[in-house]
């Protein structure tokens, strides 16, 4: 005779859940370190890829670290109260603990990659809202199953569960 | 060849632009070593059973060598045969399914999608090859084990049924990179983990309607054949027989 399984519910799997609830509301609450204004960036002419820069050639479009962030504002802008923030994270030799806003929960088994995205030409704000009319980023744009699927079978791109589900 | 067999000359897409992802295992080359099973433990985030898990059944591999003896002591052979998924064209696996967690893809994969899994292992009860792994339990990696897991495989929950993809995470990379270098993909671009592992170079990975590619080459020859290919359930994986 096989052993029962080991329960699959305890106190510390509830108390991960109900952390990851609390996590994911301020997720959507947008609690980052620094106000960081992506309007304000976009409107100085960055694209999004210049921060964001594995989008186009990587599976993550990654955050970028505080090394690229000097880049700039080691010359230019560097008065106002965010870029102090980020001068003191700089000065520390710290990075700045950026929250992820968008990301597909474990559970979805998805690997979702960029770099075919942008090569087919669909807008960042397709997946992400309008980013550059945003102060700190917002998850403006809920990603189900659905929105995936939709768009796939719009542009003709393969709907076949391997293509994301492995 | 019983008539059941599919030779790989017989092998088609529905689509002429559609691979048909197959496999050739040399027996003669293969020593046993086992590196394939700890490529593909490594590339595709399988959990480590314990040694009481193990004693129950419960050890998953995605691949295992089977252990063949000829003869009695001391003339005795050993003979080694690498078994996983065999990528079935008619799988006993997928009708049996209630959730349709388990279905053939355009390119011939038995394609298992963990998010639809219920766990009712009926897949697994009808698999004559027994290569399909139940996740009894969550995974878990102790640290610093937890920083190898590879990214581009998706680590499944308990209660999921799981097997061999033919590693579909490399193929969709592929075929993506081929993309975006404009090219079509290549013999030879694409190579599950355990076929790059193999020191003896004995398998041969590939596109089975392509009859110049190496897999197809392999699969034609005299001592090829299907392992349990008589129950009809038309393998993609062709075992080339140690000649003796």
């Amino acid at each position: 005779m096989l052993a029962p399984p080991r329960p699959r519910l305890s106190w510390s799997r509830l108390l991960e859940v109900s952390l990851s609830v609390v996590a994911g509301g301020l997720l959507w609450g947008q609690q980052q370190p620094i106000e960081f204004p992506h309007d304000k960036h976009v409107a100085a002419g960055v694209d999004c890829i210049d921060c964001h820069s594995g989008a186009d050639i990587r599976s993550a479009a990654t955050i970028p670290s505080i090394n690229k962030c000097m880049l700039c504002h080691g010359r230019v802008a560097n008065e106002g109260p965010g870029v102090k923030l980020l001068l003191e994270y700089w000065n520390q030799k710290r990075e700045v603990p950026w929250q992820r806003v968008y990301g597909f929960e474990r559970a979805a088994n998805v690997r979702f990659r960029h770099a075919p995205h942008i090569r087919a030409k669909i807008e960042c704000s397709a997946c992400h809202g309008n980013v550059a009319a945003m102060t700190v980023a917002q998850k403006a744009v809920v990603h189900t199953m659905g929105t995936c699927v939709r768009c796939h079978r719009q542009t003709q791109a393969s709907d076949d569960c391997a293509v994301c589900h492995f | 060849m019983s008539d059941q067999l599919v030779p790989v000359s017989e092998i088609q897409s529905a689509d002429d632009n559609v691979p048909r992802w197959g496999m050739a295992i040399d027996l003669d080359r293969c020593t046993g070593c086992e590196a394939c099973v700890v490529a593909c433990h490594v590339e595709n985030n399988i959990p480590i059973a314990t040694e009481d898990d193990a004693a129950m059944g419960r050890s998953s591999h995605w691949i295992r060598i089977d252990r063949y003896y000829e003869g009695t002591f001391p003339d005795i052979k050993v003979k080694y045969r690498p078994v996983l998924c065999q990528q079935c064209d008619d799988a006993p696996c997928e009708p049996v399914c209630p959730v349709y967690a388990t279905y053939q893809n355009a390119e011939g994969l038995n394609v298992q999608v963990y998010n639809r899994c219920v766990g009712t292992r009926y897949c697994a009860n009808n698999c004559p090859y027994q290569v399909r792994v139940f996740n009894w339990f969550d995974p878990e990696w102790p640290e610093p084990l937890d920083l190898q897991l590879n990214p581009d495989v998706s680590i499944r929950p308990g209660g999921v049924m799981e097997k061999c993809t033919f590693c579909v995470q490399r193929i969709q990379r592929g075929k993506l990179d081929a993309q975006a270098e404009g090219r079509k993909v290549e013999d030879g671009d694409i190579q599950p983990a355990c076929v790059q592992g193999c020191p003896a170079e004995a398998m041969a990975f590939g596109d089975l309607t392509d009859p110049e590619s190496k897999v197809s080459q392999w699969a034609g020859v005299g001592r090829s054949t299907q392992l349990l290919g008589e129950l009809g359930t038309k393998p993609k994986v062709f075992y080339l027989e140690k000649s003796d």
